[in-house]
């Protein structure tokens, strides 16, 4: 009897392990590009069991049925439920919202989408939610088309959005005035780390690493020398360890502006000697930032700079009425 | 002391020369009735506001300049004279100046368009990249920032009228238009540039509606508008943008006829639609996110997925 009990757990888990390899192999994914409702039965007067917003993870069509010429798409889709969990629930959707890697420019018309949305949710009166429903739509691109040559790019979006949201959240916490990153909360790295090993030596993984300073960066330096410095050593070794990032001449001149504030920062505690020595290092990465990025802006803000340190005008602190 | 002297004198020689010469400020400045920081205080000049270099003076151990400042508000005008320390003054002969006023406006940008940014940050960026064009007339920086300065006004002005109870209505005829002057400035001068072509996008605004009403005539004259657009100023950054607004107009009007029961203009409106989206994906080169747009919109016009308006199974 025992034995036969094992013997039919073991047929058991095999079969199970077989069909859930065939299952994941033969599984159709996909996303919708609108707010789609979830049926009981695929009839538009048949009680609603959800509602699934753009860039949900669909993971699993079940199948298709054609009702009176509409197409409807029998799912199991992730949704959110509550803050931080989600929940499972199958139901049928308007298969034309569908988009799996089996539609024709699936990626592209996800990444059209993911583009709206982000578009919306810089308009003043743009759609509620559209921030997060660009950064799902973004992450399902490179989740179900990896091969896409959007997918790098998609991927970087979504990261940023994430991080951007994230941030802002931080923000207006009372920790963020702490002096240290290390006493605050530190912003999720997780999207930012998959571009970074998904997508090595790459502009989305220059991008990425640079939005990641944030996480080491002072939000609020309480006059102290401390912080400018620290942050300056971290944008001028992001500058030389990215020299083809878009971000390098950023972080050149995110370097020296804050040899210029700490110039300031030491004439106030009358260490001369250290303001001289951030003067000349400003002046040096202010001349190395126009010397290797003379097109754009960023050169006309480091003569701008250049000037300020030759003529000591103040760029931290009262005086200047230019915080950063 | 000697040394003080001869750097003094120098200093004096190069303000001698640049006596008369037209210059702005890079950072605020208490303007004083006397060269020195005890004497009273008559205002503070702010970055960008136009001025004449009249002469220097040294007090305090710190250089002084004597000014003849402009300050332009809108109609009104009112000019004052005054001492001001000279180390924030940036006139013609500053080696590089156009590029320093200018470097010096991107950072108030920047500043405007960050949260917690300096008050007033976006009118100090308006007024120094002016003062680029204005001094500089002929630096490779001038038409840029001829550009800039009109677009942050257009905006701020925009801003400020959809503010205005008063100016609600659907039909841009009833509102008061935006002043478009710098504009009409940027095409006049620099005709067939990317500058002109950024500035007639821009002008499209004064003829769009605010709202709709879910009536046809305002998307079809606003369709009509980006498509003549596009037509016109094939090279402009913003043909795709406008390209793709067309297009949404277009597949907005099938929906529109199609709730109004005009299937045959709706069936026009998505084929005209349809023809612009495809353009757009021929466009070359690439013109970046309009091309994954143009093809979602093709996608949602196909699969007669509604753009505008409730959707309804």
């Amino acid at each position: 009897m025992f034995l036969r009990s094992w013997q039919f757990l073991l047929v058991a888990a095999l079969a199970a392990f077989i069909s859930s390899s065939l299952f994941a192999a033969d599984t159709e994914r996909g996303t919708v590009i609108r707010e789609a409702q979830l049926y009981v039965t695929p009839d538009p007067t048949a009680q609603k069991v959800g509602t699934v917003t753009r860039g949900r993870d669909i993971y699993f069509v079940m199948g298709r049925s054609n009702i009176d010429g509409k197409e409807w798409a029998h799912v199991v889709a992730r949704v959110e439920a509550g803050l931080m969990s989600a929940k499972d629930i199958s139901g049928w959707i308007d298969n034309k919202l569908l988009i799996t890697p089996n539609t024709p420019n699936g990626d592209q018309i996800i990444y059209g989408e993911a583009a709206d949305s982000e578009n919306q949710a810089e308009q003043r009166g743009g759609r509620k939610h559209a921030a997060e429903d660009a950064m799902r739509l973004y992450y399902r691109l490179s989740e179900y088309f990896p091969n896409s040559p959007l997918a790098g790019e998609a991927l970087w979006r979504a990261a940023d959005i994430r991080w951007q949201l994230e941030k802002e959240g931080i923000l207006i916490r009372p920790s963020a005035r702490e002096l240290s990153p290390d006493m605050r909360t530190q912003i999720d790295d997780e999207t930012m780390k998959q571009v970074l090993k998904k997508f090595p030596h790459t502009k989305w993984a220059d991008l990425a690493a640079y939005d990641m300073l944030d996480n080491k960066l002072c939000f609020d330096w309480k006059g102290e020398a401390h912080c400018p410095e620290k942050e300056s050593d971290i944008y001028e070794h992001y500058a030389h360890e990215h020299p083809q990032s878009p971000k390098a001449p950023e972080a050149l001149y995110n370097a020296a502006w804050r040899q210029a504030a700490l110039v300031d920062i030491y004439k106030s505690n009358r260490e001369n000697d250290k303001a001289e020595h951030a003067r000349k290092k400003g002046l040096a990465l202010a001349q190395e930032l126009q010397a290797q990025h003379p097109d754009g802006d960023w050169k006309a803000r480091a003569t701008n700079l250049s000037y300020a340190l030759e003529q000591s005008l103040t760029v931290y602190g009262s005086g200047a009425a230019n915080a950063q | 002391m000697k040394l003080r002297v001869v750097l003094f004198l120098a200093a004096a020689i190069a303000v001698a020369r640049a006596a008369g010469q037209h210059g702005t400020l890079i950072r605020p400045e208490a303007l004083h009735v006397t060269p020195g920081a005890s004497s009273q205080t008559l205002l503070t000049v702010e970055r960008g506001r136009d001025m004449v270099l009249l002469e220097a003076a040294r007090n305090d151990e710190q250089g002084w300049s004597k000014v003849f400042v402009t300050l332009a508000e809108g109609e009104s005008r009112r000019e004052v004279t005054g001492w001001l320390l000279s180390k924030g003054l940036v006139v013609a002969s500053t080696p590089n100046a156009d590029q320093i006023i200018f470097g010096e406006a991107v950072d108030s940008e920047a500043q405007a368009e960050q949260r917690g940014g300096r008050k007033g940050a976006a009118t100090d960026a308006m007024r120094l990249y002016y003062r680029v064009w204005d001094i500089f007339p002929q630096s490779p920086l001038a038409p840029e920032a001829l550009w800039r300065s009109a677009d942050i006004r257009w905006q701020l002005e925009k801003a400020d009228l959809r503010s205005r109870p008063s100016s609600p209505g659907a039909d841009p005829d009833l509102r008061p238009p935006m002043d478009d002057s710098l504009m009409k400035q940027i095409i006049s001068k620099f005709p067939g540039t990317r500058w002109a072509d950024l500035a007639a996008y821009e002008m499209i605004d004064n003829k769009l509606c605010r709202e709709w009403n879910g009536l046809a005539r305002c998307p079809e004259s606003e369709a009509e508008l980006y498509a003549n657009y596009a037509r016109d100023h094939p090279a402009s950054p913003k043909s795709a943008e406008a390209l793709y607004n067309a297009a949404w107009r277009q597949a907005v009007l099938a929906d529109i006829y199609r709730i109004s029961n005009v299937p045959e203009r709706s069936s026009k409106a998505r084929q005209e639609a349809l023809a612009l989206a495809r353009k757009i994906v021929a466009l070359s080169p690439d013109p970046g996110d309009w091309k994954p747009r143009a093809l979602d919109l093709i996608y949602v016009i196909e699969q007669g997925i509604h753009v505008y308006g409730a959707q309804t199974d």
